[in-house]
């Protein structure tokens, strides 16, 4: 289920976030989020009156340039889904959400190691599934070997 | 047990609680400092796992004792980690299924599922309605093998023996159902893009119909066993309770959540397969004991049982699988789809480039959800409580780890 832009747009607006845009796509309607209103927005929406006080799921993507994580937040009383997505520089930082959406707790932790990013805020900040000393696993310049190909190394 | 009609989840999940706040840091060890507390009890330190057979799989769990009592629990994940979401960069699209087989090694059809639902989603491929049938048929014999699974090694984890050998006799015949339809017990690949592998065998209908006549007699056999033993039933009755708003804010989805009062499920609310047109209840709890996620997860066995009564019945004629390329590549965009797989709900979410390969895949793990918020409700109890909480939320090491 889709939520209404236009509803979503006033409620941030009315929530002193001026400058996010809201936008439909295929995937669903997306929030663009600047990293330092993050914690700000998120706790807007979860407290609007959509309610949207459940995360589906937290994820990054590495576009080639920089790193997009997508907040893919829910509303039980009314079924709609909504995308809150930010952008990090490589090697940057971004805030963990935890004190607003729990969930995030260890796909955060995921996002940070596999991208090779600073989690700041969080109470457990270690690696989640990799141990230390390995490079970040899910960057687009990081290339998967074939046992051959590491045989022949 | 009958079903109460007051457990039944009603249609709009209608929930409007205040949002969770987390009194204190819920997760990691309380670390009190020299390791002693005001009557002088050294805390114990005590690692659980990876290699133990109350961690349903590869699970370390560090929790801090304070006698049999539990102050700080922490759980290290990782150890079955082999990096799916990067190998499924260099898969094509028809062989993402392999890869989600391996997440969930007990519930493979739902992970194929959705990544073939995400694909056609991307394709706008028009499935062909018995595909549809024979998605949820198989998707429903595969939650009942599922569910046996966690009955049986939930009563390992409250000292129980019996059910397990019970529960492996029943599931060995659905696996033989599995294994004549896909080709395999487990890593079936079965459901592909548009439609699935192949038709049902000949004579599957009437192998299915004798089991679920005969699984009728055992699922009330099997509550008797294990939800009729009182030292069982006084191991979960008020042990582990996770309310609404900590199963809200963690993230809990599918039975767990049911089991918590919030009456979500993706079959009924964004119905996908065939399950439109299926009639079944969707079974709903407000304790959010163990005992709860126990009763919830019975009674959809029994429901899975109705439906796939109602598959065999109502299986359409026609094709099994509509016409795609060998090769199949999306245009670029994003697409997520969700399925409700027997540990709540698995949803991938698939980047193309246009490309024959995905650009990014993620799969959404519902345990990875449930491990959290065990590890936040943990504190507190007993330490044979926390492992019998870990035991009721169905985790499988698999899916988490990824």
């Amino acid at each position: 289920m889709q939520p209404d832009v236009t509803a979503i747009t006033s409620a941030l607006r009315s929530a002193g976030l001026t400058s996010v845009e809201v936008e439909q796509t295929s995937l669903g309607v997306i929030v663009r989020a600047q990293n330092a209103e993050l914690l700000q927005l998120l706790s807007a929406l979860r407290d609007s009156s959509s309610e949207f006080t459940f995360m589906v799921d937290l994820f990054g993507v590495d576009t080639g340039e920089l790193v997009e994580i997508t907040y893919h937040l829910r509303s039980l009383s009314r079924d709609e889904d909504v995308y809150v997505r930010t952008s990090v520089e490589y090697d940057d930082g971004f805030p963990s959400v935890w004190e607003i959406y729990p969930a995030a707790l260890m796909p955060e932790r995921e996002v940070a190691e596999m991208f090779g990013l600073k989690l700041s805020g969080h109470p457990n900040p270690k690696r989640l599934l990799t141990t230390d000393g390995l490079e970040p696993m899910l960057l687009k310049r990081v290339e998967i070997r074939s046992a051959e190909e590491v045989r022949s190394r | 047990m009958t079903q109460d009609p007051n457990l039944t989840a009603p249609v709009g999940a209608a929930v409007s609680e205040g949002a969770y706040v987390p009194a204190q840091l819920p997760v990691g060890l309380r670390r009190v400092p020299s390791g002693v507390d005001e009557v002088t009890t050294e805390h114990l330190v005590v690692n659980f796992g990876p290699q133990h057979p109350s961690t349903h799989g590869v699970l370390r769990m560090i929790i801090e004792a304070d006698g049999e009592e539990v102050v700080g629990a922490e759980m290290s994940i990782g150890y079955l980690h082999r990096g799916i979401e990067k190998l499924a960069e260099h898969r094509r699209y028809n062989a993402l299924g392999t890869l989600m087989d391996r997440g969930d090694y007990t519930s493979g059809i739902h992970g194929e599922l959705a990544a073939a639902m995400v694909t056609e989603k991307l394709l706008e491929i028009e499935v062909p309605e018995k595909a549809h049938w024979i998605r949820s048929l198989m998707g429903e014999v595969n939650r009942i093998a599922s569910h046996l699974v966690w009955y049986g090694t939930f009563g390992l984890d409250a000292g129980a023996m019996g059910q397990f050998l019970y529960a492996v006799r029943d599931r060995e015949d659905l696996l033989d159902i599995l294994e004549a339809v896909s080709g395999s017990r487990m890593m079936f690949n079965y459901v592909r893009p548009g439609g699935v592998l192949a038709d049902l065998p000949a004579g599957i209908d009437q192998k299915l119909r004798a089991f679920v006549d005969i699984f009728d007699v055992h699922i009330e056999e099997h509550d008797q066993l294990l939800g009729g033993n009182e030292i069982f039933q006084s191991r979960v009755h008020g042990v582990g309770v996770i309310d609404k708003q900590t199963a809200i804010g963690f993230g809990l989805t599918g039975a767990n959540l049911r089991a918590s009062g919030v009456g979500f499920d993706v079959r009924r609310d964004r119905p996908y397969a065939a399950y439109e047109k299926l009639d079944f209840t969707v079974p709903m709890a407000t304790e959010g004991d163990c005992w709860a996620r126990y009763a919830v997860r019975m009674e959809e066995m029994r429901q899975s049982v109705r439906m796939i009564r109602q598959c065999l019945d109502g299986m359409p004629e026609g094709d099994f699988t509509a016409k795609v390329p060998k090769v199949l590549r999306p245009p670029a965009g994003e697409a997520y789809a969700a399925v409700e797989s027997p540990r709540g709900e698995w949803g991938v979410h698939l980047v193309s480039d246009g490309s024959d390969t995905p650009y990014r895949l993620r799969y959404r793990p519902p345990a990875l959800y449930a491990l959290q918020v065990v590890e936040a409700i943990m504190p507190g109890s007993l330490i044979a409580d926390a492992i019998v909480t870990a035991g009721s939320v169905d985790l499988v090491l698999g899916e988490i780890d990824r």
